[in-house]
């Protein structure tokens, strides 16, 4: 199999503070990272270690200062704005730790969120919305608004909102931090089931007990990988 | 993404705050009916002033001479007259001229006072008679005291006192008196603003004798009604080259309902773009409150906006969809303000006598729409900007 995520060197500066004094700090000094496909991979760390910069570089949502990314064989090295936000749209799907479900909305059509971008008919997304909710065991909530359900249902509408992308990676920024233990384990549980189902997931935590669920952990210190 | 799927998406983001989405429109709701209303009401009093005109004077042409040139003016006369009945017209020549009557002793007030032809009602179809008789052409020919008064002088000179039999002393402006007898009372004129002022009619030939200013045989205005349905402008062009033999060019004016009616149309277009400019600038403060909720609406949706972008949404997509939401916030403004309008013009015509007709044309009703929709484009474009250029990671992480 295929390398989903090729990194080659990637660092990343951020420039912070006033005009006057600009402080650089440097997030990722020099990321080399090979993600095959169907791999269960936790990115682990302290804080301030990095891991929340990798995941936004391997999601798109920003871009490297240096060196080499490759997703799905695209080299995104220049691309633009609008090219990223395709491409996550069709490669990437999010799961955040505080869910990000838009509360006036039935679960359904948060669900159906990603492919109102795509720009799919209406019939299209109703269809995908109803089969990725039933993959995680929500047929019965579709029409529920997010203050309607449990944390541990919440965070499995957006764990759908992003299997309906049909994404090359499920990218989860501490998906467990807003559960309790119970519903923790349930959403654990369905990442598992989504393993074997040979999805690609990449998972974001300082939690040692849930990146002990991945099959891979890379370990994250002072913007470099350690293990 | 669809333009229908921007609009589904600005309606539901509208609905799920209402109340503010339907305080902010107010302001649009304001400016779009003030717009119209006054757009509209200007063409209900044209069209109510064009209809009085064609009740009264459509088969009309006036001739007079052309008091701008002043002093050395040659009135038309008797020769005019004739001159002017070689054509398929009803010559119908007037003097006119003021006079004073006394109210008690001491106590003068002013009439208008005309010499006509006599038996009018047969000649013209807008004079008629509520009460007593027209003096008869042989009594004009002869020039007897008598007069017809209109309702208005009625009221003035004899109160509620039948006026028919009565004699009434005329005093001309300079010297000299006349004493008439009441004959007849027209109808009430329905025309235009307020009422019309009081006036006594009397023989033409009984001012030539006896008004110190009137010389004999000449007229101030000469009203030609046309026959049958001839053309207004072809006669009027005959009768402008009948008179042309013995009236210098251009010192006699010649007018028709058809060219007051351009008058007056030119007039109210004035006047409507001046109140329409008026009402403009509360449709400009009803944007500037639309730009306002929609700033607020992009900083308190930072985290959804977010969200959409991290999903895939481009800074273009999210652009277009707060520009459609500002745009259908101002075009339902639109919408609720037209139709506020119609429904104070409907009770405008119902209960005010002056507009008997009701207008609100489509063109006004497009003008009104369209401007709603430019009016949330232009204010929807710098918050729906400011939107776009948000950074997913930090709108993200926004509390």
């Amino acid at each position: 199999m295929g390398n989903v995520v090729e990194m080659r060197g990637v660092t990343k500066i951020y420039h912070s503070g006033s005009r006057q004094r600009t402080v650089d700090v440097q997030a990722l000094r020099g990321i080399d990272l090979d993600i095959r496909e169907g791999e269960f991979v936790a990115i682990m760390g302290p804080s301030g270690s990095g891991k929340s910069t990798l995941m936004h570089i391997i999601g798109l949502l920003d871009t490297p200062t240096d060196g080499r990314y490759t997703l799905g064989n695209v080299p995104v090295a220049g691309m633009r704005e609008d090219e990223l936000a395709r491409l996550r749209n069709r490669k990437i799907g999010f799961v955040f730790q505080a869910f990000f479900l838009l509360p006036r909305l039935i679960a359904q059509r948060n669900v159906e969120l990603p492919l109102v971008y795509r720009g799919l008919p209406f019939s299209e997304r109703q269809r995908r919305a109803h089969a990725a909710l039933q993959a995680v065991g929500l047929e019965d909530r579709l029409y529920h608004y997010p203050n309607e359900l449990s944390g541990g249902q919440k965070q499995r509408v957006a764990i759908a909102r992003a299997l309906v992308q049909e994404p090359d990676i499920l990218l989860a920024d501490e998906p467990t931090g807003n559960l309790d233990s119970q519903a923790s384990l349930e959403v654990l549980d369905l990442f598992d089931d989504l393993h074997r189902q040979g999805k690609t997931i990449i998972m974001v935590t300082h939690e040692p007990d849930v990146g002990a669920r991945a099959k891979r952990i890379v370990r994250m210190h002072d913007g470099r990988i350690v293990v | 993404m669809s333009l229908f799927e921007n609009i589904r998406i600005a309606f539901e983001a509208l609905w799920n705050n209402r109340l503010r989405s339907f305080l902010a429109l107010l302001g649009i709701v304001i400016g779009v009916f003030a717009v119209t209303a006054l757009v509209s009401l200007g063409q209900m009093a044209t069209a109510g002033i064009t209809s009085d005109l064609e009740s009264v004077a459509s088969r009309m042409i006036i001739i007079q001479p052309n008091y701008h040139l002043g002093i050395d003016m040659k009135r038309l006369n008797d020769l005019d007259v004739q001159t002017l009945s070689r054509l398929p017209v009803t010559v119908i020549p007037e003097v006119v001229s003021n006079a004073e009557y006394e109210k008690k002793p001491g106590d003068r007030r002013s009439v208008t006072l005309y010499g006509t032809p006599g038996d009018m009602p047969h000649i013209d179809a807008a004079t008629k008679l509520a009460n007593g008789r027209y003096f008869t052409d042989a009594e004009a020919q002869s020039g007897l005291a008598v007069a017809v008064i209109n309702p208005p002088a009625v009221k003035e000179i004899f109160g509620t006192a039948d006026p028919i039999g009565k004699r009434l002393r005329l005093f001309y402006p300079n010297s000299g008196r006349v004493e008439v007898m009441v004959v007849g009372v027209t109808e009430p004129l329905n025309f235009g603003f307020g009422g019309e002022p009081p006036q006594v009619s009397v023989p033409s030939s009984l001012l030539w004798r006896t008004h110190p200013d009137v010389r004999r045989n000449e007229y101030h205005v000469v009203f030609l009604h046309v026959r049958g349905n001839l053309d207004l402008q072809s006669v009027q062009h005959q009768a402008e080259q009948l008179l042309s033999a013995r009236h210098a060019k251009d010192s006699l004016q010649f007018f028709s309902a058809e060219s007051l009616k351009s008058t007056l149309g030119s007039i109210t277009i004035i006047l409507q773009a001046l109140l329409g400019a008026i009402a403009g600038l509360s449709l400009l403060v009803g944007g500037i409150g639309i730009m306002n909720i929609m700033l607020v609406s992009v900083t308190e949706r930072t985290r959804e906006i977010g969200l959409r972008k991290a999903l895939g949404a481009t800074s273009a997509q999210i652009r277009w969809q707060f520009i459609s939401e500002a745009v259908v916030l101002t075009f339902v403004g639109g919408l609720l303000g037209v139709l506020l309008a119609a429904g104070v013009l409907w009770l405008i015509v119902k209960t005010v006598p002056f507009f008997k007709v009701f207008v609100l044309s489509p063109s006004t009703i497009t003008l009104a729409l369209g401007v709603s929709v430019l009016v949330g484009l232009f204010f929807g474009v710098w918050p729906a900007a400011r939107a776009a250029k948000l950074d997913p990671i930090e709108s993200l992480r926004y509390e």
